[in-house]
C-alpha cells in the first residue's frame, strides 16, 4: 500500500479523535468540568447510527432483533442527538459533584453503559461484532474512498471547530469560562450554572457520539472493546498535550496522539522489540502526557491564564 | 427472600479485597490528597511480579507474594521520587491526570514484559470442602483471614504509633499537622510504602480469586473507588466498611438480577452515597 493510502487512514482517525477531544475541550477546557465518560459517548454514538442504518442479520446465530434501513444520514444525526441525551443524563446524577468526585462517577457510568453493550444482544449483537454497517456513497466516489472519507471527515472537523470557537467566545461560553474560574461568581450573577453545566456536558458529548458515528460507518464492524476507557484517557491526554481551553489545541493534541499510535504502521516489522512496539508507544503517550505537564502545563497551544481551572473551592 | 449464604461468603471476599485495596487508595488520598488512577496498575504490578516470583523463578507462592509486596512497596516509593514529587504544589486535577499517564506507562510496560493473555499462579488443585452448604476454597479463606489480620494492623498502626496518628493528623488538618511540627514529606514517604504494599496485596488477592490480567487492577478500580467514596474519601475505616458492603451487596446482587451486572450495584451505591452522605458513612471525609 502506497505510503498516501496509509497516510489517508491515520488521517481518517486523526479527525475522528479530533472530533472527540473538541467535545471534552467543551467539559474541561471551556467548563473545567472533569469528564470520564467520553468513550461511552462516543460508543452510544457508533452504536446509535450502526444500528439504525443496518437491518438485523438474518440466520441461525443472529441474536440481534433491533435494526433499520434509515438512510446514513439519520443515523448520523440520531447518534449525535442520542450521545448528547446520555451525557445530559450522566450529567444530571453528578454534576453537582467537585471536580475528581465527578471524575470517578462519570468513569464508572461509562463502564456500566459499556457493559449494556456488551450484555444486550438483542439491541447490539452483544460481545460479538455488530457488522456489514454501510459506508456513506460506498461505490458512488470517483476518487479513492479513503480520500473521499478524509475530506468529509475533516470537514465536519473544520465546521465544528468554527461552531465551538465561536461558541467559546459567545455569552454563554464566558460563563461557562466563569464557572470553570469560581462557581460562585456566576451564581451571584444569578446564572443557573447547573443548567450551563448540564448543558456543556450534552454539547460536547454530543460532538463525541457525531464521531462515534463516523467511526462506524469507515470501519464496517464495531464492537464493545473498541470503547475502553483508555480511550477516554488518550483523549484526556490529547486535550491536555494540546492545551486545554484551546479547540485548535485540541485537533493538534488528537493529531500527536493518533500519530504516535500509529507511526509504527510506517516502520517495517523487522525491527527489534516489533512484538512490543504497540505497547512502548502507548508507555511513550504516557510519558508525553507526563512531560508536557511538567514543562508546559499550559500545553502546546493553550492559555496559561485558565491553569487554574478547577483549583477553586 | 431467603439468602443464600453461598453469596453472603462471596460477597465477604469479595469484599476484602476491595475494602483492603480501597483502604490503601484512601490513605494516600489521606496525605496526597489526589486520586492516584494508577493504583489500579500499582496492584496489577504487584500481582504480576509475585507471578513471575511463583510461575517464573519457580520459588514457593508465599515467597512469592512476600516479593510483589516489597517491590511494589519500594515501587511506589520511587514512582513517587521521579514523578509525583515533582508535581507537589501542583492542583489535585493535575496530579490526577499525571497518574493518568503512569497509568499508561506501567500498564503497557506489563504487556510488554508478560504478554496481553491471562495468567494463572500455580496454585495446587484441592477439592473445596464445604461447610453447612457453603463451598469454600482454599485461596478464599486464606484472603479473608489475611485481610483481617492486615485490617487489624493498619488500625493498629493508625491508633498505637506515632506515624500512625501523625498521619491521621495530617489527613485531617495538613497545616495544622506541620505548625504542630510534623514531618508531612516523611509521612509521604511512609504512605507510599505502605499504599504500595497494601496495594500489591489487593492484586496478588484479585489474582488469586480469579487470574492476572494487564488491565486487571483497572478493571477493579470502579469498585474500589465506589467503596471510597461511600466510606468518606480519606476515612480509613469508612473505605473498609465501604469496601465491605460495595463487595457483599454485588454478589448477593447476583440473586436478583442478571450476574454481569453487578458491578453495576456499585456504581449504584456510589450515586447514592454521594447524595445522601456526601461526607461517607461516617461522616469523616478529609474533604
Amino acid at each position: 500500500m502506497a505510503l498516501v493510502d496509509l497516510l489517508l487512514v491515520v488521517g481518517v482517525i486523526a479527525g475522528v479523535y479530533s472530533l472527540l477531544a473538541i467535545g471534552m475541550n467543551m467539559h474541561w477546557g471551556d467548563t473545567g468540568l472533569l469528564n470520564f465518560a467520553h468513550a461511552a459517548f462516543f460508543a452510544v454514538g457508533a452504536y446509535t447510527s450502526a444500528i439504525l442504518t443496518t437491518p438485523p442479520a438474518t440466520g441461525d446465530l443472529a441474536t440481534r432483533v433491533v435494526g433499520f434501513d434509515f438512510p446514513i444520514v439519520v443515523g448520523l444525526l440520531a447518534g449525535t442527538a442520542v450521545a448528547g441525551l446520555v451525557g445530559v443524563l450522566i450529567a444530571i446524577t453528578s454534576v453537582r459533584l467537585e471536580g475528581d468526585y465527578l471524575a470517578m462517577v462519570t468513569l464508572s457510568s461509562a463502564e456500566l453503559i459499556r457493559l449494556m453493550i456488551h450484555n444486550e444482544a438483542w439491541l447490539t449483537t452483544g460481545a460479538q461484532t455488530l457488522k456489514n454497517i454501510p459506508r456513506p456513497l460506498s461505490g458512488a466516489v470517483p476518487v479513492s474512498y479513503d480520500l473521499f472519507y478524509f475530506v468529509l471527515v475533516w470537514t465536519i472537523v473544520g465546521i465544528c471547530y468554527l461552531l465551538f470557537t465561536r461558541l467559546s467566545h459567545s455569552p454563554f461560553g464566558r460563563v461557562l469560562h466563569a464557572i470553570r474560574e469560581n462557581d460562585d461568581v456566576p451564581l451571584a450573577l444569578g446564572k443557573n450554572i447547573t443548567v450551563f453545566k448540564l448543558k456543556s456536558f450534552g454539547i460536547g458529548a454530543a460532538v463525541a457520539g457525531l464521531a462515534g458515528g463516523l467511526w462506524a460507518h469507515y470501519v464496517y464492524a464495531i464492537s464493545s472493546i473498541m470503547f475502553l476507557p483508555s480511550i477516554t484517557f488518550l483523549i484526556w491526554a490529547a486535550v491536555i498535550i494540546g492545551g486545554a481551553g484551546s479547540y485548535a489545541g485540541a485537533v493538534v493534541g488528537a493529531s500527536v496522539i493518533v500519530f504516535l499510535r500509529q507511526i509504527t504502521r510506517f516502520i517495517p516489522g523487522d525491527v527489534p522489540f516489533g512484538d512490543q512496539l504497540a505497547y512502548i508507544r502507548l508507555m511513550v503517550v504516557g510519558a508525553v502526557l507526563i512531560l508536557v505537564l511538567y514543562y508546559r502545563p499550559e500545553g502546546l497551544l493553550g492559555d496559561a491564564e485558565r491553569l487554574q481551572a478547577g483549583t477553586s473551592e | 427472600m431467603v439468602l443464600d449464604p453461598q453469596l453472603i461468603w462471596n460477597g465477604l471476599v469479595v469484599g476484602s479485597i476491595i475494602a483492603i485495596s480501597a483502604l490503601g487508595l484512601t490513605l494516600i488520598f489521606g496525605i496526597l490528597n489526589f486520586i492516584n488512577i494508577a493504583y489500579g496498575d500499582y496492584m496489577a504490578a504487584g500481582a504480576y511480579v509475585a507471578w513471575a516470583v511463583n510461575a517464573q523463578v519457580g520459588l514457593p507462592l508465599g515467597v512469592a507474594i512476600v516479593a510483589g509486596i516489597l517491590t511494589m512497596s519500594v515501587g511506589a516509593v520511587v514512582l513517587d521520587k521521579l514523578v509525583f514529587q515533582h508535581f507537589r504544589s501542583r492542583s489535585p486535577i493535575t496530579l490526577l491526570i499525571v497518574s493518568i499517564g503512569l497509568a499508561f506507562i506501567i500498564r503497557n510496560f506489563i504487556r510488554a514484559i508478560w504478554g496481553p493473555s491471562g495468567h494463572f499462579y500455580d496454585l495446587p488443585m484441592e477439592a473445596n470442602p464445604s461447610f453447612l452448604g457453603v463451598r469454600f476454597s482454599v485461596e478464599q479463606v486464606a484472603i479473608m483471614v489475611v485481610s483481617i489480620l492486615l485490617l487489624l494492623g493498619v488500625y493498629a498502626l493508625l491508633r498505637r504509633t506515632r506515624i500512625g496518628i501523625a498521619m491521621r493528623a495530617a489527613s485531617d488538618d495538613r497545616m495544622l499537622s506541620r505548625i504542630r511540627g510534623v514531618d508531612t514529606e516523611k509521612l509521604v514517604l511512609y504512605v507510599w510504602l505502605i499504599g504500595g504494599a497494601i496495594a500489591a496485596l489487593g492484586g496478588i488477592m484479585l489474582g488469586l480469586d480469579a487470574q492476572l490480567r494487564p488491565n486487571m487492577g483497572f478493571t477493579a478500580l470502579i469498585p474500589i473507588f465506589a467503596a471510597v467514596i461511600l466510606g468518606g474519601i480519606g476515612d480509613p475505616k469508612g473505605a473498609v466498611a465501604g469496601g465491605y458492603t460495595i463487595g457483599v451487596a454485588q454478589e448477593v446482587s447476583v440473586a436478583v438480577i442478571p450476574s454481569e451486572y453487578k458491578f453495576g450495584v456499585g456504581l449504584l451505591a456510589l450515586i447514592v452515597g454521594l447524595l445522601t452522605r456526601p461526607d461517607g458513612l461516617f461522616g469523616e471525609a478529609t474533604r
